[in-house]
């Protein structure tokens, strides 16, 4: 006689518990309270973190871009230039560092960004320059002041 | 013509040097330049170098790890190209944007070739049973610059 299906008696007991629950425990261990002991209290702050670090990936990206704005900011206006001149000029000298590099050089390198900065000054007042053209008055209009009667 | 606010421009006005006499500088700080290169008068020498979509500023001897796969084996030497700017204590060669290949060389050593730390992407919706858990692991090149060379070929 073949019997088919496990008969009543047997049933499967979880063997494993343990070390599924240490899975989650090992990284809350570094918590502060009963959340680093507690599994309850532990999977929550668990999935929270890891949550939060996806999202924060993201954002590093940001604040660090903004972290280097800002220094680039403050070592060219010791140089005497605002940072959207610095940028502005730099570019349209087709100087095409990033503004990781220019933070970096801005810190390790000060010969370089004061030499950037030069640039950049230099590249500003040819644009002034050209802006302003011949300086003649264009042919259409007579005076800048009409009085009228 | 009387004067508005318009009639001169609001800022300061500039004049550029002459640009006989600018010529004449230039020219002398490059052959100055050009002569300390090739007499090897600088010490270290740093550059910025456009590699795996990142920049770097690296000098000799030192490690860069890039997130990526590279199609070199371990122990292969590799020349980067896309060089932004070399500088030394005295003097910087500023590319526009990329310096010429005759003018610097940068070799590398492939190190190491391994994978990253398993890094956890969670998405977690409260109150709507929905969470997915996923382990992302980046393959990761290790790098180490040999040298950094310049050739005294400005003009």
């Amino acid at each position: 006689m073949v019997l088919l299906g496990a008969p009543c008696w047997l049933r499967s007991r979880l063997t494993d518990r343990f070390w599924r629950v240490q899975e989650v425990l090992k990284y809350a261990r570094h918590f502060r309270g009963r959340k680093n002991r507690c599994y309850k209290l532990a999977i929550r702050s668990v999935r929270r973190a890891f949550v939060k670090s996806t999202k924060a990936r993201r954002e590093k990206k940001r604040f660090l871009r903004a972290l280097w704005i800002t220094r680039i900011e403050a070592a060219s206006l010791e140089h005497g230039l605002k940072y959207p001149a610095f940028i502005s000029n730099l570019l349209k000298s087709q100087v095409e560092l990033n503004r990781k590099m220019i933070a970096d050089l801005a810190i390790y390198e000060p010969k370089t960004f004061k030499s950037l900065a030069a640039l950049a000054q230099r590249r500003r007042q040819e644009g002034f320059l050209a802006a302003l053209g011949d300086g003649k008055e264009p042919e259409g209009i007579f005076s800048r002041i009409v009085r009228h009667y | 013509v009387a004067k508005t606010s318009l009639t001169s421009p609001p800022w300061p006005e500039v004049k550029l040097p002459d640009p006989v006499e600018e010529a004449k500088y230039h020219a002398e700080v490059v052959q100055k330049v050009n002569k300390m290169i090739a007499e090897g008068q600088y010490g270290r020498l740093f550059a910025v170098v456009h590699f795996a979509s990142k920049q770097w500023k690296i000098t000799s001897e030192d490690l860069i790890m890039m997130d990526n796969v590279l199609e070199a084996e371990c122990g292969d030497r590799i020349r980067m190209e896309k060089v932004l700017l070399v500088g030394a204590d005295d003097f910087t060669l500023i590319g526009r944007p990329l310096l010429g290949k005759d003018l610097v060389r940068v070799e590398a050593t492939v190190i190491e070739k391994t994978e990253s730390w398993p890094k956890i992407n969670m998405r977690f919706w409260k109150r709507h049973n929905y969470q997915r858990k996923k382990i992302i692991v980046n393959p990761q090149t290790v790098l180490r610059i040999n040298t950094i060379e310049i050739f005294p070929c400005l003009s």
